[in-house]
């Protein structure tokens, strides 16, 4: 009995302080979560890291280290050096397209006083739809000679489009092979990428768009404006500004993590003009076995995600947010 | 400086009648407020006069002028809005300066860069900068000219936005229910400011409140608003002492006016509880009677009215009894002066009389009906 009654007495003494009791109170709650955030988020970037640095292959025993040797390959061999201006060349095309495309249809779409949610809907549809199906439909359309793209050109050899140079140059030598010509593929896939995003971006631009004040543009009307640009110069732009360093940076993101139409369309061909990381990474770590090769490019790709965020967290965000 | 008139204004949302045939004149350098409960129309006729509505049919002319086809921008008003609606990203100088740069520099001379390049531009831009700091001054906000407004308080705010309004010089001030985001001391403090403002520029303000209390303290004029219409449109005396309509006399005024029942028989005697009051209908039956707080007094025995105490308010400067009175489903309300505090408890039994000259009748259709004086006196 007297055990019973001395045994919470002890254990409240020693845990007299109250700060203490909470704050321990505080770790176990947040362990769970802290300990799945270790295995499954950093232990595995954790593990890249390390392998980065061996010649490790899936099922060897064996494992050398070979220090930045797959590092100094990524910088020096030239189909590294093509995979990273791929890369970089495809973010640059399909960034500034696709949040300029967005920005423009979600401020038509606000403009309309009747079929806003068709065009959303429209707009829409080649987020929800699964690119890869979708690069099955892109594939048939840019085929060279039976594709729907090259017949339609083909219909207007003859017209006057034909004072357009590049135009009269296809109509003799044939149009291009769009996906299969070097100097063409990468440009087509960055279309079919923005065709696929923009229509996010045109969501997330009509979300910020309805938090604009109302009163805003009544007080800029008030105050002599009276056009449209004017308008978007002194309101929406600078009141968009948050959603702007969002748009861009998820966009960013997901330009730099392109992979499903190059699996499906040129497998990053022709004359490597399309190996992109992601499939670079696919290709080295998971088709060629070569995963030391593979983490290596994975950290240069984390490097650079790591980059934009920070960027956007550093400089752009703090000269947005006005409050 | 300019007068103000609307004619015959009505609009129509999707079917709903919001203004129906609002006509208002506004002398030039009048305050003229707008009073009424939310949904009255009073915001949508002021952002017609401004332009940021279409009205339905009706005219306005600013100045002698038509300016139905004109949009906001040309009718050379200005604004306050009840939001300040103040450009967040940009200081306060440069939210004040924005009416100025938008009318005074070419598209060219605005553009960033290389429009402070353009010849004029320099020149201009300083002197917008001496006028906007002379407006801060005024209004004391000064010392706040680089701040952004997400750095500053709801006064100052509100001074900002005021001060975007008068650097200007517009042909009148649209003030929609500036004062509502402000705590109460800040308020009053407000009021007082505007209303100096007033007499100080010298121009039209049409002021937009559903506070009787800001209508009855600023304005010269007072136009009281209710489901579309205008009910009436004086002076604040005019409509405390003198309003064409019982919904006008319930508005104005804080504690309400107290209305009672009454009836009128064929001799046109008004009796109240079958009690005659002293009163007999001029022309139409009378069916209520309105009388303020502070036209009731309490009496020894025997006079028009009589009730139990239910509740005594003291503000200090006055003290409002609430009687219970048999018959009545609302309390009368009587204010008496702060040397009957202790007098009076909750329970007792009160007396009343009332000051005969300060008494309105209502007819059946709620609109004020002539008095005449009966030559019995009141008793019960």
């Amino acid at each position: 009995m007297s055990e019973i009654l001395t045994t919470p007495l002890t254990s409240s003494r020693r845990s007299a302080r109250p700060e203490a009791r909470q704050a321990r109170a505080g770790a176990i709650l947040v362990s769970p979560a802290v300990i799945l955030l270790i295995v499954i988020l950093i232990l595995p970037v954790a593990v890249a890291f390390v392998l980065s640095f061996s010649d490790y292959t899936l099922g060897r025993d064996r494992l050398t280290w070979v220090g930045f040797e797959n590092y100094a390959d990524i910088f020096t061999r030239s189909s590294y050096r093509k995979m990273i201006v791929a890369t970089v060349l495809y973010v640059v095309i399909t960034v500034p397209v696709s949040v300029g495309l967005g920005l423009g249809a979600a401020l038509l779409i606000r403009s309309l006083k009747i079929g806003q949610s068709l065009y959303k809907t429209v707009y829409f549809l080649p987020v929800m739809a699964s690119l890869l199906a979708m690069a099955i439909v892109w594939e048939f359309a840019l085929h060279p000679t039976l594709g729907i793209v090259n017949r339609t050109l083909a219909l207007g050899c003859g017209s006057p489009l034909e004072l357009w140079p590049w135009y009269a140059r296809s109509c003799a030598d044939g149009f291009p092979l769009w996906l299969g010509d070097r100097d063409y593929a990468l440009w087509t896939l960055a279309f079919i990428g923005i065709w696929q995003s923009f229509g996010f971006n045109m969501v997330l631009y009509l979300a910020g768009l309805t938090a604009v004040p109302r009163d805003l543009y009544g007080a800029a009307e008030m105050d002599g404006v009276r056009s449209g640009w004017e308008r978007f110069r002194l309101i929406t732009w600078p009141m968009l500004g948050p959603t702007t360093v969002f748009v861009l940076t998820i966009t960013t993101i997901r330009s730099f993590q392109v992979f499903d139409t190059i699996e499906a369309l040129t497998h990053g061909g022709p004359a490597k003009s399309t190996y992109v990381m992601i499939y670079a990474i696919y290709e080295k770590g998971i088709a060629q076995n070569l995963v030391g090769l593979g983490a290596a490019i994975t950290m240069l790709f984390l490097g650079f995600v790591m980059l934009i965020s920070v960027a956007q967290r550093r400089f752009v965000e703090r000269k947005v947010h006005y409050q | 400086m300019a007068t103000v008139q609307l004619h015959e204004i009505e609009k129509s949302f999707a079917g709903t009648d919001v203004l129906k045939g609002v006509s208002l004149d506004i002398a030039d350098g009048e305050f003229l407020s707008l009073v009424g409960p939310s949904g009255c129309g009073k915001s949508t006729l002021l952002r017609i006069l401004a332009g940021l509505e279409t009205q339905s049919s009706g005219t306005v002319s600013i100045g002698g002028r038509l300016v139905d086809g004109l949009r906001a921008a040309d009718r050379d008003l200005a604004m306050v809005f009840q939001s300040y609606a103040l450009y967040p990203h940009l200081t306060v100088a440069e939210n004040i300066a924005v009416p100025l740069t938008m009318r005074r520099l070419s598209g060219a001379q605005r553009l960033p860069g290389i429009g402070s390049f353009l010849p004029g531009s320099r020149a201009l831009r300083r002197e917008i900068a001496t006028t906007v700091r002379e407006a801060a001054e005024m209004l004391d906000i000064a010392h706040l000219l680089d701040r952004k407004p997400g750095q500053l308080s709801g006064g100052q705010r509100q001074r900002v936005a005021v001060g975007r309004a008068l650097v200007r010089e517009p042909a009148a001030f649209l003030l929609d229910e500036p004062l509502s985001n402000l705590d109460a001391k800040m308020r009053v403090h407000m009021r007082a400011e505007i209303a100096q403002l007033n007499r100080r520029l010298g121009a039209t303000f049409v002021y937009v409140t559903h506070d009787q209390a800001e209508a009855m303290t600023m304005s010269d004029r007072i136009a009281v608003m209710m489901e579309g219409e205008l009910l009436q449109v004086g002076t604040p005396d005019a409509l405390y002492d003198h309003p064409a309509d019982i919904r006008v006399a319930q508005f104005i005024g804080s504690p309400a006016i107290n209305i009672l029942p009454v009836e009128t028989d064929e001799a046109g005697v008004i009796r109240l509880y079958g009690a005659q009051t002293g009163f007999r209908a001029g022309s139409a039956r009378i069916e209520h009677l309105g009388v303020r707080p502070e036209a009731l007094m309490p009496c020894d025995d025997g006079e028009l009215l009589s009730g139990r105490v239910r509740l005594i308010e003291n503000l200090g400067s006055d003290l409002f009894v609430q009687l219970d009175v048999p018959g009545m489903l609302r309390p009368v309300t009587l204010r008496l002066p702060p040397s009957a505090r202790g007098r009076v408890r909750p329970g007792d039994l009160m007396h009343l009389r009332v000051d005969s000259d300060r008494i309105v009748g209502f007819d059946a259709g709620g609109k004020a009906a002539p008095l005449l004086r009966a030559e019995v006196p009141a008793h019960v």
